[in-house]
């Protein structure tokens, strides 16, 4: 099993990047969704620290992908894909990777500028973006943490709309190669 | 005549009688702060309250007369974290509209081996008063002095967040607090 992608498919490793960060933003949606219509109990302060935590490795392991990326290629487009669905797709990719950039981001943000603890699994502190309270961006950066995780949701219903598209219509592998080692060419061992 | 003297003798009388209380100070407010420091996720944070009364007499040569009396408006809480304020303040908390004061008040001091000063006296918080015992730290400047005090307490011997709320790794249980005051000579 190849840890580095191919001309025909992703790498080991970047399957598992896709498919954790995938589960790890499908579990930050229906938690951030469900947390902020708790109670205040002590569960819903735990929650809201998983929230975070969950958060904080989703973009360590976006920064971990994306120095990932520079260092290999990526697997060819299928051979009849028109120009425009080649940079179709491009786009939204970039457009995913600044997102699940940008909105742990901006839940950090936000969580600075509420003066809230942040602790990684209750293991070590992360710093304060902002060094304390800030109640003037405090509104922004949640209003922006909300805002973009809603784009996410569209452009993920692009995006999986997408793959299951080449899969059940065009019949190509673009899905599959996310899911399953690259094919060996045909003379390779 | 007879009565004019009946009368300065009681003036005189009642000058002996009065509680002799060591100096008096006015307090600067503005420079002066009450703190607390406690942790919350075991995270450490410091909060005050900003607005208190604290009348206080005290005199480093002359403890026997010293006295601090403080009141403490607890609604001013303010621990930079709005949510978190709001909480305290709460009936699960501080439950500030129903015990709106906190009150501390000296019974007496006592210099301890090495100098150090110990004022024991009583809080009176969120309806439960406690022994509670303050280190002193007393630096006069002239006609001004500061005047350093701090404490240890427990949150929950006063009641504070109980119940669900007990648990010390999300709320911790010691609470150390402090006041530092900028007193200056009344005029």
């Amino acid at each position: 099993m190849p840890l580095r992608s191919t001309e025909r498919g992703w790498g080991a490793l970047v399957r598992t990047f896709h498919w954790l960060v995938a589960a790890l933003i499908l579990a930050q949606g229906v938690i951030g969704l469900t947390m902020v219509q708790m109670g205040l109990t002590p569960a819903k302060v735990r929650v809201f620290a998983l929230h975070k935590s969950i958060g904080m490795t989703i973009l360590a392991l976006v920064l971990l992908r994306i120095a990932w990326r520079l260092t290999e290629r990526r697997p060819a487009d299928p051979p009849v894909m028109p120009p425009w669905q080649r940079r179709a797709a491009h786009a939204v990719h970039v457009a995913l990777y600044l997102l699940i950039l940008a909105i742990p981001l901006s839940g950090w943000w936000f969580n600075s500028a509420s003066n809230a603890p942040l602790v990684w699994f209750g293991w070590f502190d992360l710093p304060s973006l902002t060094g304390g309270l800030d109640p003037v961006w405090k509104p922004r950066a949640l209003l922006l943490h909300q805002t973009l995780f809603w784009i996410l949701v569209a452009l993920l219903v692009i995006h999986v709309g997408a793959a299951l598209w080449h899969h059940f219509r065009q019949r190509d592998d673009v899905l599959l190669r996310m899911v399953v080692s690259p094919r060996k060419k045909s003379g390779e061992t | 005549m007879k009565q004019m003297t009946g009368c300065l003798c009681a003036v005189a009388l009642l000058a002996f009688a009065a509680p002799a209380l060591a100096k008096t100070w006015q307090v600067d407010a503005a420079h002066s702060t009450l703190t607390f420091t406690n942790t919350y996720q075991n995270v450490e944070y410091t909060g005050q309250f900003r607005r208190f009364d604290a009348n206080i007499a005290y005199d480093p040569n002359d403890l026997a007369h010293a006295k601090f009396d403080v009141s403490v408006d607890v609604s001013s809480l303010d621990t930079q974290n709005s949510e978190r304020d709001h909480t305290a303040l709460g009936a699960d908390f501080f439950d500030a509209s129903k015990f709106p004061k906190a009150h501390f008040i000296t019974i007496a001091f006592h210099k301890a081996a090495g100098g150090k000063v110990i004022a024991y006296g009583t809080l009176t918080l969120h309806g439960v008063s406690k022994p509670v015992s303050l280190t002193v730290a007393f630096a006069p400047h002239g006609d001004t002095a500061t005047l350093d005090v701090t404490a240890q307490l427990k949150r929950l011997d006063f009641g504070i967040g109980t119940g669900q709320w007990a648990d010390p790794s999300m709320i911790g249980d010691g609470v150390t607090v402090r006041g530092h005051l900028t007193l200056r000579s009344p005029r």
